[in-house]
């Protein structure tokens, strides 16, 4: 039996790189972190969806803390916004959209203010002086006393309430109370009953660093000056300045404004490095599937109360793109959008020393390829995980343990339980038979059977070919695995006469083609040849379980449904059926990697619908009925065979060998002696169900037990009265724990580790 | 400098080597995993030198240390 090579060490220093392009172009495919449409359209960039949610969640003074940090006077703002964001509102399409500005009026005019301890707040050196009053004044005010300028405001108002009703006349007298102790809380200073006549404004102008004001002082000094509307900025007096009608275009100005002050006081140019401004794109995609019709809470004539606001944000759908995590079992296990996944994922392969903590959710992905499906932009979490392990391998980074029974398995498929045959009588064959390892580890006799009908019925004679497609060493990332049987595949079909292969699994036939083999489904044949006589009459309605190896084949999608029918079954459609399927945990070695979440993984497909499943991939038949569901493969159905209750992992390999014995013995008349220890060995129920658990195979005690015998070397363990010996098989140390009985052994327990121990030097 | 023992187990001699024919004692010796090694002391045959490494260790501490080990 050839084994894998265990890495050599943990101490390895070098990363294959990955290009930042090669990582960027999948991951900027997914749409999660987008800003919902309310937030693109929102010109102050404010999170709404993010005040919406902590509003819905009566944490009122969460969503103005969201709030206060785009402006400074949020009852101003939130009275005066024009809220674009309520026009993009997604719920618009669902009836009516979320009252965005009413909701956040309540918000600013209920929510508690969060006290700032001020503690880490040092004030700038350089003075700004603003002249006159106005709504950008006062949004100007506010935005450089949070860049701690030290500001005097000089105003012909007299007092602060006065100059707050100038500013804002259109606040009710609740909001002007609550703004009024907001303004009195900030960090500046004011003169009131200035008269703000050109010389005064020069005087105290020359007193301050930074010189800003209304638009009106600015035509106090130059009558004919022009504002850049974009800077805020009159060049000819060095003032920052602008003229604004609207509060939205006040705190935005002031927002700039602010901006160019910064430059200003830096001494720099006040057109560099800006930044983006304003209303963004976005990408995202939000499906509305299953969100009910839906109406504003109504309000009375003051706007909304705070429950009031609260149930109306509660209406908000927290607009995401989620496609991907409603079928896929691995994405909700993690919890992490596949940018984010992916990322880190990426990033796992790029450690040079410490613990690579992406090995398991980069292992777990069964590369089912659905994602590439529902999401919108056909992000492929299958491919990234893929690529990682195949990075991983080439830097023997990758650890061993996760795959190497699967890799076992299939180097056992193309070793032992090989068989590639021509049918009797003929040179060569025009078609061979490639049933996949799963079929005939889990149903050798409806391959038997569906060899036997192909032989019979195709003409031009039809091969065999019992192995693996090295899809196994696809899925672990083991690419010189890969290449050798894909080597030992193409050498025995030219062998054969290049036949056309015809596949029994879906997930074969993908990676055969992959490899330019010619090939076909076994359902195709039949939907062209027909059903044989065996056929079963399929009573009742079934579901289908389509396999992810057949994802965007329509053509083998169709033949499963067509023989189906012929068969007198109703297929009954589920979720997720078709291109949409979901894995049932087999794919991409998640079985072997995290068996919980392969688990999870079949439950889910089992939760679409309550009816037996039919398959056409072996492996999905074995998962499902093995957690309890009644499940056929199609071939079962066509040849009227029953494979019965699910095997163990020794009876898997078993069937395989049996099923090469049975052939060669009924087709070629061959006979193929199976391997006899020359002692018998039996299992306590325990024994064997540990067995399974524990991915130890019947065979490994086999050669433990044997070996021991050989070798001597057996402790006994008194108390008991039970021995046990061991032997290191690869790269794991198997231990049998067994007692003598008069013709061999009764196997009580096996474990194994993989960590060699030896004896050291002294006692 | 005595060297550490990351784990210690005495058969108390209640394991007896078949091969040998003598009871395991508590001695020397080393798990090594990729490139990797922990001296421990196990129920080791005198004689011989096998070292009985009990389930319990096996699927416990031994499992936990190589699953660390893997992901470095």
């Amino acid at each position: 039996m050839a084994y894998i090579k265990e890495r050599e060490s943990t101490h390895i220093y070098h990363v294959n790189r990955m290009s930042k392009e090669e990582m960027d172009s999948m991951i900027n495919r997914c749409i999660y972190e987008e800003p919902a449409y309310c937030v693109a359209e929102c010109p102050m960039k404010l999170d709404t969806r993010a005040v919406l949610s902590a509003a819905a969640a009566g944490n009122l003074k969460k969503a103005l803390s969201l709030y206060e940090k785009i402006t400074p006077f949020p009852v101003i703002l939130s009275a005066g916004c024009e809220a674009p964001c309520q026009k993009a509102c997604k719920l618009k399409e669902r009836g009516e959209g979320i009252a965005i500005r009413e909701v956040e009026r309540a918000i600013a005019k209920y929510g508690e203010r969060t006290k700032s301890s001020g503690v880490f707040r040092m004030r700038k050196k350089k003075k700004a002086a603003i002249f006159g009053s106005g709504l950008f004044p006062l949004f100007l005010a506010g935005e450089l006393e949070r860049k701690m300028y030290p500001t005097t405001i000089f105003c012909q108002e007299k007092d602060c309430s006065d100059y707050l009703k100038t500013c804002a006349p259109f606040l009710s007298e609740e909001e002007h109370t609550v703004e009024l102790a907001r303004l009195k809380s900030l960090d500046l200073s004011f003169e009131f009953g200035c008269s703000l006549t050109k010389e005064f404004i020069e005087e105290k102008r020359d007193e301050a660093d930074i010189f800003c004001g209304s638009a009106e002082t600015a035509r106090v000094l130059l009558p004919d000056c022009s504002i850049d509307e974009e800077l805020m900025l009159v060049q000819e007096l060095n003032m920052v300045t602008g003229s604004c009608s609207t509060v939205m275009e006040a705190a935005l100005g002031a927002k700039r404004a602010a901006l160019s002050v910064d430059r200003l006081a830096q001494k720099l140019s006040p057109a560099a490095n800006r930044g983006k401004e304003g209303a963004v794109a976005t990408r995202l995609i939000t499906n509305l599937e299953g969100i009910p019709h839906s109406e504003c809470i109504p309000m009375g004539e003051n706007g909304y109360t705070s429950e009031e606001a609260i149930r109306e944000a509660g209406r908000c759908i927290q607009c995401h793109c989620e496609e991907c995590f409603k079928g896929c079992a691995y994405l909700r296990e993690y919890k992490k959008h596949p940018g984010l996944l992916a990322r880190e994922i990426y990033n796992n392969t790029q450690i040079i020393m410490g613990d690579h903590q992406m090995n398991k959710p980069m292992n777990s992905c069964s590369l089912c390829g659905q994602c590439t499906v529902t999401c919108p932009n056909g992000f492929d979490m299958g491919n990234v995980c893929r690529s990682a392990r195949e990075n991983m391998v080439s830097t023997d980074k990758m650890p061993l343990a996760a795959h190497e029974f699967a890799l076992m398995d299939m180097l056992f498929s193309n070793g032992e339980a090989w068989l590639a045959r021509k049918q009797p009588g003929f040179d060569t064959v025009e078609y061979v038979f490639f049933p996949g390892c799963q079929a005939a580890a889990i149903a050798p006799g409806t391959v038997e059977a569906a060899y036997q009908d192909l032989s019979e019925r195709l003409g031009g004679g039809v091969g065999l070919l019992l192995g693996c497609c090295g899809a196994i060493a696809d899925w672990a990332g083991r690419q010189e695995m890969l290449e050798d049987t894909k080597e030992k595949l193409k050498t025995e079909l030219a062998k054969m006469g290049s036949p056309v292969v015809i596949a029994g699994c879906p997930s074969c036939m993908k990676q055969l083609a992959a490899y330019g083999i010619e090939v076909t489904g076994i359902w195709q044949i039949l939907q062209e040849i027909g059903l044989p006589s065996s056929a079963s009459a399929v009573h009742a309605p079934a579901a289908i379980h389509d396999s992810c190896g057949a994802r965007g084949n329509k053509e083998v999608q169709r033949a499963v449904r067509e023989l189906v029918e012929k068969m007198g079954g109703t297929v009954v459609e589920t979720p997720y059926s078709g291109d949409f399927s979901s894995c049932c945990g087999y794919g991409g070695l998640t079985s072997y990697a995290n068996r919980d979440l392969a688990k999870k993984m079949t439950e889910s497909c089992l939760d679409r619908t309550e009816l037996p499943y039919i398959t056409y991939c072996m492996a999905c038949r074995d998962r499902f009925v093995r957690e309890g569901r009644e499940s056929r493969h199609i071939l079962e159905l066509v040849y009227g065979t029953d494979a019965g209750a699910p095997p163990d992992i020794s009876e898997k390999r078993y069937n395989r060998l049996s099923l090469v014995q049975n052939m060669l013995k009924n087709i070629w008349k061959e006979d193929l002696v199976l391997e006899d220890p020359g002692f018998t060995i039996e299992y306590t129920e325990d024994a064997l169900a540990m067995m399974d658990d524990r991915m130890i195979l019947k065979s490994d005690v086999v050669k433990v037990l044997a070996e021991s015998r050989e070798t001597g070397e057996i402790i006994l363990d008194e108390p008991s009265g039970q021995y046990l010996c061991r032997s290191r098989l690869g790269n794991v140390t198997f231990w049998v724990r067994y007692t003598e009985t008069e013709t061999g052994c009764l196997v009580h327990r096996a474990y194994s580790h993989r960590m060699n121990i030896v004896k050291r030097a002294g006692q | 400098m005595a060297e550490k023992n990351y784990y210690s187990i005495d058969p108390e001699g209640k394991i007896k080597c078949m091969k040998c024919k003598v009871p395991l004692v508590k001695g020397k010796a080393k798990f090594l995993y990729l490139d990797n090694g922990f001296p421990v002391e196990m129920p080791v045959c005198p004689v011989c030198g096998f070292v009985y490494v009990p389930e319990e260790l096996a699927l416990g501490k031994v499992l936990s240390v190589e699953k660390a080990l893997e992901d470095k």
